[in-house]
């Protein structure tokens, strides 16, 4: 296996339309190394997939460069590349057997016939195609035709994988299946991948790195833990995972605590600030708002009077593995989602509880370094 | 190879530059040989028969005419009530046919599509003889109305028998797209007004009806721009009666003014286009996207009065459409007939009597209808192709291009090459080049079409992947673009030749005597009032254009119906 780099630095792509200009990917930059899994997730239009595209060489840059091994991407046809990738929609020559599909790349690079078939063989076993090789793609099912659409990516041994919504025409059970087996092949060859989708539980599942688009830019990078432990933004902190949050204002503020105060007086800590400014939301209008955020599985309540913040419940779940209360609370931005692995005895729709907060699980998102006083 | 060396490999743009050298191309043989012949027309228009396009001779005076002389004005304005009527008649025809055939519980509804085709495949001049044997002056059909009723029937030579023929040549433009509307709008839309508590008829009136008016006037334009451009009806039928292309082959072939036949055929495009223009704006007006549904057809009227009505209108209709085409069959095997209602001798004799004389005429018709549609199918793809996918500079410019012929009428092209390849730096006239650039120019717009709609359907994943796998644009196009789109040209191309195997309005204009073709000798036939001989050549044109469209809708996977839609 070689160890390949790829650094994307700068990268800016407007399209020009009807209406004006249009930035799709607005000043993206990161680097890769290795056999990396890395991810690329974010809400459809949010520049994921033209960056994908730049990389690919299909879509041309406005402003960037991208440089794989230290060699100057922009003027390479995509041709020559060395990139194997994945279509949304397979896009599989209909008009080739599923051999001819996964030859294609090694005929171009004009492989001897007895090479053909000895790798097309080979990678077809990989993603457990072999019987099928004389069959057309229409007369494959879904997720047969992706399997091949893999195989014909990987066949002439790519420097680089690129992966783009590869599981959105899947069903659910199959697309977890799927996602295992791109990762388990993606590892069994060593090969540096960027992957596109808008489902976070798979970008998490397979990734080594994420990063999370949002409007173009790219707002946060790292391992999917971190990203969910420590989101940096209001908007990563709801995209990835659940999470329930409360508007305040920040009362007093130290380097890695905040104590909120809550409308209605109540004034809760939280042991991790973080300064989000520009991306604060703006329904946070007042210069000392904050956000509150905590995740579901950390939030509990209460029939009893111990906690802080009244609510009433509106519904309860029960979703095997664990209860989901849905909650109503003043102080919170929507309903607030309480996860517990048993059913709190006394408490039934309708009823009102106390929420039970700890000061550990509570992230403060300020909007304004000058609130800080 | 050093990271270097690769990159600077890399960066050759070789692979970049061949679409914009074969796109390149294709504009220079649209420029060179359909925008400049228009501009020349245009200028010669300007200028009197005899003098130089130059400055001080510029001239209105070509088209004065158009406001003195007497033959000029009933020109244009037979032109205009022509064309206005058979779309009129055309459309009020098909639509009982297109609602009977989509919506009522009828048996042999391909059969019917099927056969509502041949009229569009052979020119109407073939069959417009027909209408005098059936309703002439000692007509078939005059002669039983006469006996039986003491009915009189205009004279078949004039306005009565150019409408007649032409409407029931062209009415099944209107009837396919109706009826492929109809069977493809979802069902839910007239059921939800049904369930509101509407008639039928009153669903008729305002859902159904309404959702289709944009298709009506698309079947009604291709019906008007047909009928304005029409050379070989009238100019069999009308008599004295002049319409624009008749009256321009008039100038040409009495006078050879091409300068006075410019400025006609520019006021010829002009209503043309003015026509258009009219018919878009209703369309405008009635702007809403039809939602077709693939899952559930209309549900079938079965009442039995609608069915036996649907029925006997379709097929006396289908009756009417067909019988011209049916007489020329008739005639070509009708040995004696004279004084009689009827021929009192059959036989192959009209086809031994034109053996000899039909060799040449058939191989130049295949020659130049052959050489043509291979350069339709060549520049016809790579434009369509360009145009697009590539995002070319001007794609809107590539698409009117060459959809401007669709306006011409082709007695105008014909002057326009008379025109521009008459004296200068290219002479062609007389020979058969310029009838196969003439044919290209026509036809190039059917394969840009249909080639358009293939690449439509193409997922651009599937090149993109091609390019992926590190194939460059001209081995992509060779191995995975053209074999997927492969279909769209061949189809498209067996309908450009077989509509040029009988091109007539613009073979008329540029044939010579060792350019004879198909058209021309049915076309002489008819003025030597030989009209066994005509009928001899027309069924052998019918029958090779049958056999020809038949094998495009096989290849392309399309009923004979679709390929006209």
């Amino acid at each position: 296996m070689v160890d390949h780099t790829l650094t994307v630095q700068n990268l800016t792509k407007v399209f020009q339309t009807s209406h004006g200009e249009v930035c799709a990917v607005n000043d993206v930059s990161f680097e890769l190394a290795g056999d990396t899994f890395f991810t690329m997730l974010g809400p459809s239009g949010c520049g994921k997939t033209t960056t994908l595209r730049m990389i690919a060489g299909l879509e041309s840059i406005t402003t960037g460069t991208i440089n794989f091994d230290g060699r100057n991407f922009i003027h390479v046809m995509p041709s020559r590349r060395n990139i194997g990738m994945v279509f949304q929609s397979y896009a599989l020559f209909p008009h080739m057997t599923v051999f001819e599909n996964v030859a294609y790349g090694l005929r171009v690079r004009k492989a001897s016939p007895d090479t053909i078939k000895w790798r097309v063989s080979e990678v077809l076993s990989l993603v457990g195609l072999s019987e099928l090789a004389h069959r057309y793609p229409s007369d494959l099912s879904g997720g047969q035709q992706q399997r091949v659409s893999i195989a014909r990516a990987l066949v002439y041994e790519p420097s680089l994988l690129l992966l783009d919504e590869p599981l959105a025409n899947l069903d659910a059970k199959l697309r977890i299946e799927m996602r295992e087996e791109i990762r388990r092949i993606q590892k069994e060859l060593g090969i540096m991948t960027i992957y596109v989708t808008h489902d976070q539980e798979e970008a998490m599942s397979v990734s080594d790195r994420l990063a999370v688009f949002n409007a173009g830019r790219l707002i946060q990078l790292g391992a999917p833990d971190e990203i969910y432990n420590e989101p940096k933004s209001v908007f990563v902190s709801q995209f990835i995972g659940k999470a329930n949050l409360f508007k305040g204002r920040v009362v007093r503020r130290d380097r890695k605590t905040a104590k909120v105060a809550l409308e209605g007086g109540v004034e809760v800590t939280g042991n991790a600030v973080v300064d989000t400014n520009p991306d604060f939301p703006t329904w946070v209008s007042e210069a000392d708002g904050a956000i509150m955020m905590i995740r579901p599985e950390h939030t509990s309540i209460t029939s009893s009077g111990d906690g802080l913040i009244p609510v009433r419940i509106t519904r309860i779940q029960f979703l095997g593995n664990f209860f989901r209360y849905i909650v109503e609370c003043r102080n919170a931005v929507r309903e607030v989602i309480v996860d517990t692995p048993r059913a709190i005895a006394g408490l039934a729709e309708g009823d009102a509880a106390n929420l039970i907060l700890n000061a550990d699980d509570i992230r403060v998102f300020v909007g304004d370094e000058s609130a800080s006083s | 190879m050093s990271i270097e060396a690769e990159a600077a490999r890399g960066r050759l743009i070789r692979g970049d530059l061949l679409p914009y050298v074969v796109g390149g191309l294709t504009i220079f043989i649209l420029v060179a040989f359909l925008l400049y012949p228009i501009l020349k027309t245009v200028l010669a228009s300007f200028v009197v028969s005899g003098k130089p396009v130059a400055w001080q001779n510029l001239t209105t005076e070509n088209f004065t005419r158009f406001f003195e002389a007497g033959t000029y004005q009933d020109a244009f304005l037979n032109s205009a009530t022509v064309g206005l009527l058979v779309t009129a008649v055309s459309v009020a025809l098909a639509l009982p046919a297109a609602y009977a055939v989509s919506r009522v519980a009828m048996p042999f509804r391909n059969l019917i599509l099927a056969l509502s085709v041949i009229p569009l495949i052979a020119p109407p001049f073939i069959g417009a003889y027909s209408w005098v044997i059936l309703l002439g002056h000692r007509g078939i059909v005059t002669y039983y109305l006469v006996e039986w009723f003491g009915l009189q029937v205009p004279s078949i030579y004039g306005l009565f028998g150019i409408v007649l023929a032409l409407s029931f040549h062209y009415f099944p433009y209107v009837l396919l797209f109706v009826q492929g509307a109809l069977t493809a709008g979802d069902p839910a839309i007239e059921e939800s007004a049904q369930v509101m508590g509407a008639s039928r008829t009153r669903v008729l009136r305002t859902i159904t009806f309404p959702l289709v008016i944009p298709t009506i006037s698309a079947g009604a334009l291709i019906v008007l721009v047909k009928t304005l451009g029409n050379f070989g009806v009238p100019a069999i039928l009308g008599g004295e009666y002049y319409v624009l292309p008749t009256l321009i082959y008039y100038q040409v072939n009495g006078y050879f003014n091409l300068n006075g036949a410019s400025a006609i055929a520019l006021v010829n495009v002009a209503i043309t286009i003015v026509a258009i223009w009219i018919l878009t704006l209703i369309n405008k007006k009635q702007k809403f996207i039809t939602v077709t549904s693939l899952a559930r057809r209309a549900k079938l009227q079965t009442t039995l009065g609608i069915r036996v009505l649907a029925n006997v209108y379709v097929w006396t209709l289908l009756v009417f459409a067909l019988l011209p085409q049916a007489l020329v069959v008739f005639m070509s095997f009708a040995e004696v007939w004279g004084g009689t209602l009827l021929p009192t001798v059959y036989g192959f004799g009209n086809y031994k009597r034109l053996m000899g004389d039909l060799g040449v005429p058939i191989m130049n018709s295949l020659l130049l209808a052959g050489l043509a549609t291979l350069m339709c199918i060549v520049f016809g793809t790579v434009a369509a192709y360009t145009a697009s996918r590539r995002g070319f500079f001007a794609k809107w410019s590539l698409d009117l291009t060459i959809m401007l012929p669709f306006v011409l009428p082709g007695i105008v092209t014909g002057v326009a090459y008379l025109t521009t390849f008459n004296t200068g730096i290219l002479v062609l006239t007389g020979t058969g080049t310029i009838i196969v650039l003439a044919y290209f120019i026509r036809r190039i717009a059917y394969i840009f079409r249909s080639v358009t709609a293939s690449v439509g359907q193409l997922d651009s994943g599937i090149e993109e992947a091609s390019r992926m796998c590190g194939a460059g644009w001209a081995q992509t196009m060779r191995k995975i673009t053209i074999p997927l789109i492969a279909p769209g040209i061949v189809a498209g191309g067996i309908l450009v030749f077989s509509t040029l195997i009988t091109e007539i309005s613009v073979t008329i204009l540029l044939y010579s005597a060792s350019w004879k073709t198909i058209a021309i000798a049915i076309f002489e036939q008819l003025t030597n009032e030989d009209i066994f001989g005509a009928g001899t050549i027309g069924s052998f044109a019918i029958l090779l254009t049958l056999v020809l469209v038949f094998a495009a809708s096989k290849i392309a996977g399309k009923s004979m119906a679709e390929l006209f839609r």
